[in-house]
């Protein structure tokens, strides 16, 4: 259940670019996808997302919470994303950035708690009105997984989301990052080359092509 | 010496040049508007003047008019810019425009306008389309189409000819931002393409358009050539009542003139002042309306209509071009006739023989000014990317601002002063005074064209050239130079039409010892013959565009053969 | 044997001046050769553009001066232009030899000091020059020429009117409000200021005034309002019943010609006589479109070339002048194929081959005889101009 892919495959020009990928994903489970650069772990990815180039053609089905996502829109599959760039929105403040992703019928206050909360939870209480220029690696990363989180996705989908950290971050986001998961019970995705990556007790899928 | 970013004599030219000529420009105008021009026996300061201006005939409607034409104009043209963008960025009707963009672009102002007016009036080719088998006329009818006293028709056309120019702007700026990541996280978070442009991307783009913007409310405010044409007449839009004072007989009226183009002046920077303090405002009022979480496609009848008006500047340059041709080879064509009775190539055969000098002049200029601001650009973007790398002392900062000031400051402002100044130290006539003259239009459009692309330039190609080299001249006009030939030939080409569209420039400094195809032009607008103005009118279109196509084909011949410079 | 007494005392005459001026003439000529004469005249019209141009090969070839025609939108741009230049004290190498003017540019370059002169009286071909009959040749707008610049062509107003869709053109006036109360929208003149806009108003107030007279003089302002009512009560009849119920006006009279040929205007006016033909011969109008003026005479005048007083080649320039007045260049001038422009010469002054090509003109299809033309009536005093202007931005410029 929750986030499933049945015989999925990926064609560009008529030829498959991976073997077909059968995988289910519980709440609160991380999977991971290893492989090569260029073996198209991120087209996999975008695939599940929904902004799947038009070059490619995607076969199987990909299911989330039993509902076929084929013909649903990005924006529609209420599926979240963290990318290695933080890719916070330089000109709104912290707050405002967190506040983006908080969906409607909530009132400006309920809005300030559930980010003061949220900050909280990531230790950098009374961060709002900062730029986010002035933050550091790791603090960026931590808001941008918060901001995916506040808008309370059905699935997340990690797209090496600590290639960029130094390797003192990387485990303390790592953590961070995977107990968020765990606690919105929700289905992940990662895709990463660094084996170190992977939640321990997790599944991880190498992506490979058949030789001939 | 040490410190300084190398190359910083660009900029030092550039802002001297531009500061100079436009502060004795400026200066030269505020004499006479104070009574002050000896000539004609005026040497008592006062502000009669003014007064006088004040209490013109009908001067209150003229300046509303020019307001109402002028910021309703960039005000529409910008939403629309704006919206077209939020709505197609990426789909096959973008990825026309982007093809198309250039030629769009190159069409004179004055070209445009006459073909605009050959189009819409009711006795145009539009009204001739229907005629007489759906409305019946076998007269125009009698409406106020053409020069209508609020100023509609010259407001529709000022931003049909401003919006390619925000467009190709705007795809400048775009390569600043992320793009594509900025649609996928915000899509992930459940917004639709539309709203992540309207709520993320265009407030994060504006501060890179704003002084295209402000230089689309200054032209706006203070065309001429379009304005004559289309605008209304009595009384007529402010610039135009300005030249007419400027050229009136009696001398008295330069007084009037000055103070009027002052005013002029004024008008511009309180509305430019009026677009920061919206920009401020837009900015608080609409935080909550970004963060307010709603999640919604965008009403489907509003983006038609944005699509529609897109697709109908083009559809509207397009036709105005394409009857141009018709009347060009026009021998006689009444009402409501679709087309002409008799045809000619006789006015082409006359048009081509008389236009021989013009074109040259024209040429010559816009050739060597364009390569002058070429210069002069990469001069001053070297000085950037330098600067960048050592993070020293740099110009930078101001260079954007000043290279802005001759976009900013009404041309019939400043213009008018420096050929005062000229004169004094016996200067005009000179060809060289007439392409300085041009350089200071040419260079702002050329460093707006060039400099995203030149900034973005991947530096560790440089680098690595530099270790195998050593010789920094020779790893930029090898290699550097060389990579960047498409924006560079297509930076030239926009000076270069830039250049052959200077109208005011080229009276004043050239003394009327220069007539460019421009000035040919105006003035044969001002007879009868629709057919002979169609054959100038086209002369004029065919040059930048010529430029263009060369600007165009030129690399892809170069490289035929490397795959990694055709994108 | 009266004619031919006249032209033997014609002939007489010229021989014993020519005697006097040829020597300084000469002198000129030899000066002339191999200058640069800049001629800034209106460029709007690709006719008169085609006929400086035969004219300028013409005295390349004769006399070795070169002039390049400098096509100006409005000759008071070049006005301005030379003012800059005197305010500048620049007292050489001007950046104008030679100049097309008359009327309002005249009597401010000629107030302002701006003209070199006089010069006329001695150029040679002056003395065919009709001053006898055209008396606009000695006073331009009324003010006096003084040799200060040398005549070119005449002119008077004209109306047009297209015969298929008109049946009896107005014949002054009030015949005119008539025709635009039966068709309204169907005339209209240029907008104010402007030199054909402001004939025409000066052309009502001629018709309309008690005492014509009054305009020879200045104006004076106590009387203005009480001389003028009658034009204001005719506008204020005629606007609405004019093309776009007057609120909007053709920015030129070369404006009205697109406007006739469109069908937009059925009575259209124009300050040259043979306009009208020339534009048929041109297909820029149809053949159905004839010329009339009114009963009691339209308002003609006289156009110029004038000399800048900083030109540095005025020898050159007084030879193209000159060149302009020769019958040759007259001829051609008038014949309506070619321009069109009445001769300012007096015809019966010429003798032999030079009569011959005043004979060889043709008669433009809408062009009305001279006898149908009339002498003319005088401009207003210049001041009328402005004061008039003034009056009618005032009123309906709102």
């Amino acid at each position: 259940m929750s986030l499933e892919l049945n015989n999925l495959s990926i064609l560009k020009q008529g030829s498959t670019i991976f073997d077909p990928v059968n995988l289910v994903i519980k709440p609160g489970e991380i999977t991971t996808i290893m492989g090569p650069s260029g073996c198209g772990k991120s087209t996999l990815l975008s695939a599940v997302s929904g902004s799947l180039d038009k070059v490619f053609t995607l076969k199987g089905s990909i299911l989330l919470y039993g509902s076929n996502m084929a013909d649903i829109s990005m924006e529609k599959r209420n599926i979240g994303i963290l990318f290695q760039d933080d890719l916070l929105f330089p000109h709104m403040d912290i707050g405002s950035n967190l506040a983006f992703a908080i969906k409607e019928k909530t009132s400006r206050v309920q809005k300030s708690q559930i980010i003061d909360k949220a900050l909280k939870t990531a230790g950098l209480e009374g961060f709002e009105k900062r730029d986010p220029s002035s933050l550091s690696g790791g603090q960026k990363a931590r808001i941008s997984l918060l901001r995916s989180l506040l808008a309370k996705p059905s699935a997340l989908l990690l797209d090496e989301p600590f290639s960029k950290l130094d390797q003192t971050l990387k485990a303390k986001i790592r953590l961070f990052v995977f107990s968020q998961i765990k606690k919105m019970n929700i289905p992940a995705l990662l895709v990463t080359h660094d084996p170190r990556d992977c939640p321990e007790g997790g599944m991880i899928l190498n992506l490979n092509k058949e030789k001939g | 010496m040490s410190g300084q970013a190398k190359g910083r004599i660009f900029p030092v030219v550039v802002i001297s040049l531009f500061c100079i000529t436009i502060l004795a420009g400026l200066f030269g105008t505020l004499l006479p508007s104070l009574n002050y021009l000896p000539v004609i026996g005026y040497t008592r300061i006062s502000l009669s003047a003014w007064f006088d201006f004040f209490s013109y005939p009908g001067i209150q409607t003229s300046i509303f008019v020019t307001l109402f034409s002028g910021i309703t104009a960039s005000f529409g043209v910008v939403c629309l810019a704006f919206l077209f963008i939020s709505f197609s960025y990426g789909n096959a009707l973008w990825k026309f425009f982007e093809k198309i963009l250039a030629p769009v672009l190159s069409i004179p102002h004055a070209a445009f306008a006459i073909g605009f007016g050959f189009l819409i009036a009711p006795s145009g080719w539009l009204m001739r389309m229907v005629s007489p088998v759906l409305t019946g006329f076998t007269r125009p009818p009698d409406w106020i189409i053409l020069n209508d006293p609020a100023g509609l028709s010259l407001t529709i056309a000022l931003v049909i000819k401003e919006f390619p120019f925000l467009i190709m702007v705007t795809m400048g700026a775009l390569g600043q931002l992320d793009i594509k990541k900025t649609l996928l996280v915000g899509r992930a978070l459940g917004y639709s393409k539309e709203q992540i442009w309207l709520k993320i991307l265009i407030p994060r783009l504006y501060p890179h358009l704003r002084l295209s913007v402000f230089a689309v409310i200054a032209y706006s405010l203070s065309v001429v050539d379009m304005a004559i044409i289309l605008g209304p007449s009595s009384p007529s839009s402010l610039s135009v009542l300005i030249l007419k004072w400027f050229n009136d007989p009696d001398m008295s009226f330069k007084l009037l003139a000055a103070a009027g183009s002052l005013f002029l002046f004024f008008m511009v920077v309180v509305s430019i002042l009026c677009a920061c303090l919206m920009e401020r405002a837009v900015l608080v009022f609409l935080r909550p309306w970004i963060t307010n979480g709603k999640r919604c496609s965008f009403v489907s009848p509003l983006k038609s209509i944005i699509f529609f008006m897109g697709c109908g500047t083009l559809f509207f340059t397009a036709v105005s071009s394409v009857i141009l041709v018709i009347w060009s080879l026009t021998w006689q064509w009444r009402f409501p006739d679709f087309l002409p009775a008799t045809w000619t190539l006789k006015l082409w055969a006359k048009g081509l023989m008389s236009s021989f000098d013009p074109v040259m002049t024209t040429l010559f200029t816009g050739l060597a000014s364009a390569f002058i601001g070429l210069l002069l650009a990469i001069g001053c973007l070297e000085h950037e990317v330098a600067a960048g790398k050592t993070r020293t002392r740099n110009y930078t900062g101001y260079i954007h601002y000043f290279l802005y000031l001759p976009l900013l400051v009404p041309q019939i402002t400043f213009m008018a002063g420096i050929q005062f100044l000229l004169v004094i130290m016996n200067m005009d006539g000179y060809w060289i005074s007439l392409m300085v003259s041009h350089l200071l239009f040419v260079l702002p459009y050329m460093f707006i064209a060039l400099s995203a692309t030149y900034i973005a330039f991947d530096e560790r190609v440089t680098d690595q050239a530099m270790l195998l080299k050593r010789s920094y001249i020779k790893v930029l006009f090898r290699v550097k130079l060389p990579m960047l030939i498409k924006p560079i030939l297509f930076s030239f080409a926009i000076g270069f039409s830039v250049s052959v569209a200077q109208y005011i420039p080229t009276m004043l400094v050239g003394a009327g010892r220069f007539s460019t195809i421009t000035t040919e032009v105006v003035s044969i607008a001002s007879g009868s013959d629709r057919r002979a103005i169609a054959v100038y009118a086209l002369i004029q279109q065919c040059l930048p565009m010529m430029m263009y196509a060369f600007a165009i084909i030129f690399p892809k011949i170069l490289y035929y053969n490397r795959k990694g410079m055709q994108v | 044997m009266k004619s031919f007494l006249l032209i033997f005392s014609g002939v007489l005459v010229l021989a014993v001046f020519s005697q006097a001026v040829a020597k300084d003439w000469s002198e000129i000529e030899k000066q002339a050769n191999g200058q640069t004469v800049y001629f800034n005249a209106w460029g709007g019209s690709q006719t008169i553009n085609e006929y400086i141009q035969w004219a300028a090969r013409q005295v390349q070839k004769k006399h070795n001066v070169r002039v390049i025609h400098v096509k100006a939108t409005d000759i008071s741009d070049v006005v301005s232009r030379i003012l800059v230049e005197k305010a500048a004290d620049k007292k050489t190498n001007g950046s104008v030899d030679l100049m097309w003017i008359n009327g309002e540019n005249f009597k401010a370059m000629k107030e302002n000091k701006l003209l070199y002169g006089p010069f006329s009286q001695k150029l040679p071909y002056y003395q065919l020059v009709d001053i006898e009959n055209k008396k606009t040749l000695l006073y331009d707008f009324t003010t006096p020429v003084d040799n200060m610049e040398s005549p070119w062509g005449m002119a008077q107003l004209v109306f047009s009117y297209d015969s298929k869709q008109v049946k009896k053109h107005p014949k002054n006036m009030l015949d005119l409000l008539a025709f635009a109360r039966e068709n309204p929208g169907r005339f209209t003149y240029p907008s104010i200021p402007g030199f054909h806009g402001t004939t025409f108003i000066k052309q009502v107030l001629h018709e309309l005034i008690h005492d014509p007279e009054v305009l020879n003089q200045p104006v004076i302002q106590s009387d203005f309002e009480k001389n003028t009512q009658p034009l204001w009560d005719f506008l204020d009849a005629l606007h609405p019943f004019l093309w776009r119920k007057a609120k909007v006006f053709p920015t030129s009279a070369s404006q009205m010609v697109s406007l006739l040929n469109d069908n937009e205007i059925f009575i259209s006016f124009s300050f040259n006589p043979n306009s009208v033909s020339n534009a048929i011969k041109n297909g820029e109008l149809p053949n159905t479109i004839r010329t009339y003026i009114h009963t009691n005479g339209t308002i003609g005048n006289a156009h110029f070339v004038g000399i800048p007083f900083n030109s540095s080649a005025r020898q050159g320039a007084m030879v193209f002048a000159n060149f302009l007045l020769s019958p040759e260049a007259q001829a051609r001038k008038a014949d309506p194929t070619i321009w069109g422009d009445p001769t300012v010469l007096d015809t019966q002054k010429l003798v032999g081959r030079d009569k011959d090509l005043f004979d060889a003109v043709p008669k433009g299809i809408a062009t009305l005889t001279p006898k149908e033309l009339g002498q003319g009536l005088p401009e207003p005093h210049v001041s009328w101009v402005q004061a008039l202007e003034k009056k009618w931005l005032e009123t309906y410029s709102k």
